[in-house]
């Protein structure tokens, strides 16, 4: 077998077969908690029952394999906290990904909609949303996601504004955590923290170093080392078998593919 | 005239919305409040727009039977089946919409997103050759990166998952705070030529 000319039809079963073993079999892997994944446990458990946050779902279906066990974690030790949540999206997929999580999530703790929990739903314009929502929150969503109008909602009685509200936290797979800070963090001074995929962390680590982001818990290997925190066992590391193998993998065809564009170039 | 009331347009609102930042007034905030719902509104109507020229696109293709005029027919078939789903029975929790989008749309994208593993490992297996001393150093900072960030790279040593975040942690964030502040000052840059007129293309016009 030439390596250097192997099919691809291998890499893929390679691939397949590292991904789908341990997720049939699971392997069990743990791992250390690094520190930014305590900062965000921290952040959370700060929070109590007299807090309302925005949880804003602004990410796409494609990306919920990963991002939702990042979303499910983190927003059940919120509610587990009995910290009251407004959600939004501005991504239409989000919308109602995001509203089955909390709606799953809140009959989990037995959260009371409209009360404990509220969910504005999807406005395109995110910008103008964003900058919106620190003027009068229910002048820019008149009605919720369920046609309810938001007058009515006891929840939005009190909240009026980001003055009302403790912490924003983005749960995207794109840049709009960047949008938070620059718009609702920037001008009105709220609390921004984000749940991201794995790729987008170098992209929002300078704005944790300024402060300007709380903190983020980011892919796969967030989501895992959140639930070791709390005592799960989630998707998150359900899904780092996975991850550890596929990584493995490549990485093991990556030498091999060297070793043997060497070992050409050396007869050559 | 067809270009100077645009920007005199653009200018106007611009500026108003950069003054009000500054000004605590309550006509300033009453005023930003209207520009932010005609945003809003502004937007809405682009996305019909868009819409509406998606569906001309793939139209004109299939009846010039263009190649791939096939495919175009299935996106047409699946943006009116999703708009008669949606305006027949709505778009709340149990509709037909969601079913769709629960049980096809989401699995679809989630399924091609996938896909993407299997190039990347082709791809790194056929390509992330060490054939000079930066593919060499790229390809060290790729493998130490990816295991870093799995328990069997915490297995080896502690090292190693310190390095790669170190790695991700200060030089790629270095570059990326320079590409960052590069986009910052470039965004000021343009918007300041697209309020003063300078730059025109967004137009349409060649100078």
């Amino acid at each position: 077998m030439n390596l250097a000319q192997l099919d691809r039809r291998w890499i893929f079963a390679i691939i397949a077969l590292s991904v789908a073993l341990p997720l049939m079999f699971p392997i069990g892997l743990t791992g250390e908690v690094s520190p930014g994944t305590r900062t965000f446990h921290t952040l959370i458990e700060n929070l109590g029952p007299e807090d309302v946050i925005i949880v804003s779902f602004d990410c796409e279906a494609s990306s919920w394999p990963e991002i939702g066990p990042v979303a499910t974690v983190l927003l059940r030790h919120v509610l587990e906290r009995g910290v009251k949540v407004v959600g939004t999206s501005f991504l239409s997929e989000g919308t109602a990904l995001g509203y089955d999580l909390l709606a799953t999530l809140e009959a989990e703790v037995g959260g009371e909609y409209g009360g404990d929990w509220v969910y504005l739903g999807f406005r395109p314009q995110y910008v103008a949303t964003m900058l919106a929502l620190g003027e009068d929150m229910q002048s820019e969503y008149p009605r919720d996601y369920l046609g309810q109008s938001t007058g009515d909602l006891p929840l939005l009685q009190s909240v009026k504004s980001y003055r009302q509200i403790r912490l924003v936290i983005s749960i995207a797979d794109d840049t709009m955590p960047q949008y938070w800070i620059e718009y609702a963090g920037a001008r009105y001074g709220v609390a921004i923290a984000a749940g991201l995929s794995a790729v987008m962390v170098t992209t929002f680590t300078p704005y944790l170093d300024s402060g300007q982001l709380k903190s983020i818990l980011a892919g796969l290997k967030g989501a895992a080392e959140y639930e070791i925190m709390r005592g799960e066992r989630g998707a998150g590391l359900r899904g780092m078998d996975a991850q550890s193998s596929a990584h493995l993998a490549i990485i093991i065809l990556v030498l091999v593919g060297n070793i043997a564009y060497f070992m050409k170039r050396k007869d050559t | 005239m067809r270009q100077q009331i645009p920007v005199a347009i653009v200018a106007t609102f611009g500026f108003v919305m950069l003054i009000q930042y500054f000004v605590p007034h309550p006509f300033a905030s009453a005023a930003y409040s209207k520009i932010l719902d005609w945003m809003q509104i502004i937007f809405a109507a682009a996305l019909i727009l868009g819409g509406v020229t998606y569906a001309q696109s793939h139209l004109k293709k299939i009846v010039q039977r263009r190649e791939g005029w096939a495919y175009s027919l299935l996106a047409l078939g699946a943006l009116t089946l999703m708009l008669a789903a949606g305006f027949w029975g709505g778009i709340g929790q149990g509709s037909l919409f969601m079913w769709l989008f629960y049980n096809v749309q989401a699995p679809l994208q989630q399924t091609v997103f996938a896909l993407l593993a299997f190039f990347v490992a082709s791809a790194a297996y056929r390509g992330f050759r060490a054939r000079t001393f930066e593919s060499a150093l790229l390809l060290g900072v790729a493998l130490i990166v990816m295991l870093g960030r799995i328990p069997v790279g915490e297995a080896i040593g502690p090292a190693l998952p310190d390095l790669a975040g170190w790695i991700v942690g200060v030089p790629a964030v270095a570059a990326k705070r320079g590409i960052l502040i590069g986009i910052g000052l470039g965004s000021v840059a343009v918007a300041l030529r697209v309020m003063l007129g300078v730059e025109r293309a967004w137009l349409g016009a060649r100078k």
